[in-house]
């Protein structure tokens, strides 16, 4: 076909262009939250019995915070890097900045501990289902966030699929935190912090593979 | 200085460069091109529906891309305008993901890269084909059209029921675009578009498929 020709098809064809990227988003953390919420209390999680009284407690909410960090940073970067040329330094900055503080308050929180206290501290009750139960819970989410980038134009497809597990397991964690009874710095810091690098790291891969257009 | 040319400028050399030594350029008081402004101008306008402003624009950077893909691959190369209309393509559909708060030539600049690197990762699959292995093929005379033609429609069984349809109608019944446009009840562009992509996708396909 003459390239004079294809521009009048699709310069003619009238269609729209695509959902807008802010609302194509909107609309994958909405899915995603929900998806991940049907896992959680289908599956054998459900909600934790003191959700109300937690939510007045600090634990909760430095949780909350800390993966909540992790889905703007998530969310940043596949905005940007969803884009054809888009770099994405400020979900990075946002990233570090999370990493940084969990760090800092696990550190806090274990040098105010005797060391004998300190396997409690990291281990919790929970330690052994954490990961894999955030990774479960985030898969409906991954799911969501991969399907936006499908119609985004990343041409970085490695690091847009990082972003998009990113963004993915940040809510997935955030929702699971209505389970979990942690309340340990240290905890979140290694548990959470580890469970929430899974999906990341499939997401390299598949977007190596399946992001490309 | 011409439209096209000052647009070849740009696109070859994306905003985002250092300046020139001896130029004093501070930060943030560099002058917008004018070329830039005039794209822009023009893609805001297509955004909104208007088609005539997308021909101009996509005009405008056919020139530009046949140039600085011209450039890379040597002029004649017959990949060339493969390259061109797989751009002005992925312009057209990713239209969307274009941030009107941003300038418009390192997007479609990133595109045009995008699209060369793919095409010289795509190449360097096929020249990695080692030789004897092409011999075995040749030597397989009895390589029979039934077999083929399963294969392809075992592929076809592989694209989404739409696309399939349209490469059925298109490029296996002959049908003109028209003819299906008229048939499928999608805009003539759609049905081109659509047919692009199915092929694409089966060419890639068949590139997996094949090593």
């Amino acid at each position: 076909m003459r390239t004079d020709d294809l521009i009048a098809e699709l310069a003619g064809g009238g269609r729209r262009p695509g959902p807008s990227v802010p609302w194509l988003m909107a609309l994958t953390v909405v899915a995603a939250l929900a998806g991940s919420f049907l896992v959680m209390v289908l599956g054998p999680w459900g909600l934790r019995p003191d959700l109300h009284q937690a939510m007045r407690t600090g634990p909760f909410w430095m949780k909350a915070g800390y993966t909540l960090a992790f889905a703007v940073a998530g969310g940043l970067l596949v905005e940007r890097l969803g884009r054809p040329g888009g770099k994405g330094r400020g979900g990075w900055a946002v990233l570090g900045l999370a990493l940084a503080v969990i760090a800092a308050l696990a550190a806090a929180d274990l040098a105010s501990t005797p060391m004998a206290g300190w396997h409690a501290d990291i281990m919790g009750r929970s330690a052994r289902i954490c990961a894999f139960s955030i990774t479960v819970i985030s898969a409906p989410a991954f799911a969501a966030c991969f399907w936006l980038l499908r119609r985004m134009a990343p041409t970085r497809p490695m690091l847009a699929g990082l972003a998009a597990g990113l963004l993915a397991s940040g809510l997935g964690a955030t929702v699971y935190g209505f389970f979990c009874q942690e309340t340990g710095a240290a905890f979140t810091a290694i548990w959470y912090t580890s469970a929430m690098l899974i999906w990341p790291a499939l997401g390299a891969l598949l977007g190596w593979r399946l992001l490309r257009w | 200085m011409s439209l096209v040319a000052s647009i070849d400028q740009v696109l070859i050399r994306p905003a985002r460069r250092a300046p020139p030594a001896g130029t004093c350029a501070r930060r943030g008081s560099r002058p917008v091109s004018d070329v830039e402004q005039r794209l822009k101008a023009l893609m805001l306008l297509s955004l909104a529906g208007d088609a005539t402003a997308e021909t101009s624009l996509l005009g405008a950077l056919a020139t530009a891309l046949r140039r600085y893909f011209a450039r890379r691959l040597g002029d004649g190369a017959g990949e060339v305008e493969d390259l061109v209309q797989e751009t002005l393509i992925a312009v057209h559909t990713k239209r969307h993901t274009y941030d009107v708060r941003a300038p418009l030539t390192p997007w479609v600049y990133a595109i045009a890269r995008y699209r060369l690197a793919d095409h010289f990762r795509r190449g360097r699959t096929r020249r990695e084909t080692p030789l004897d292995e092409v011999g075995e093929l040749v030597d397989a005379g009895d390589f029979d059209a039934a077999e083929a033609r399963r294969d392809l429609a075992r592929m076809l069984e592989s694209l989404p029921e739409k696309q399939r349809r349209l490469v059925m109608d298109v490029k296996i019944e002959g049908r003109s675009i028209e003819e299906t446009s008229r048939k499928t009840g999608l805009s003539a562009s759609a049905v081109k578009v659509g047919v692009h992509r199915a092929v694409n996708a089966l060419a890639k396909r068949f590139r997996d498929a094949n090593g």
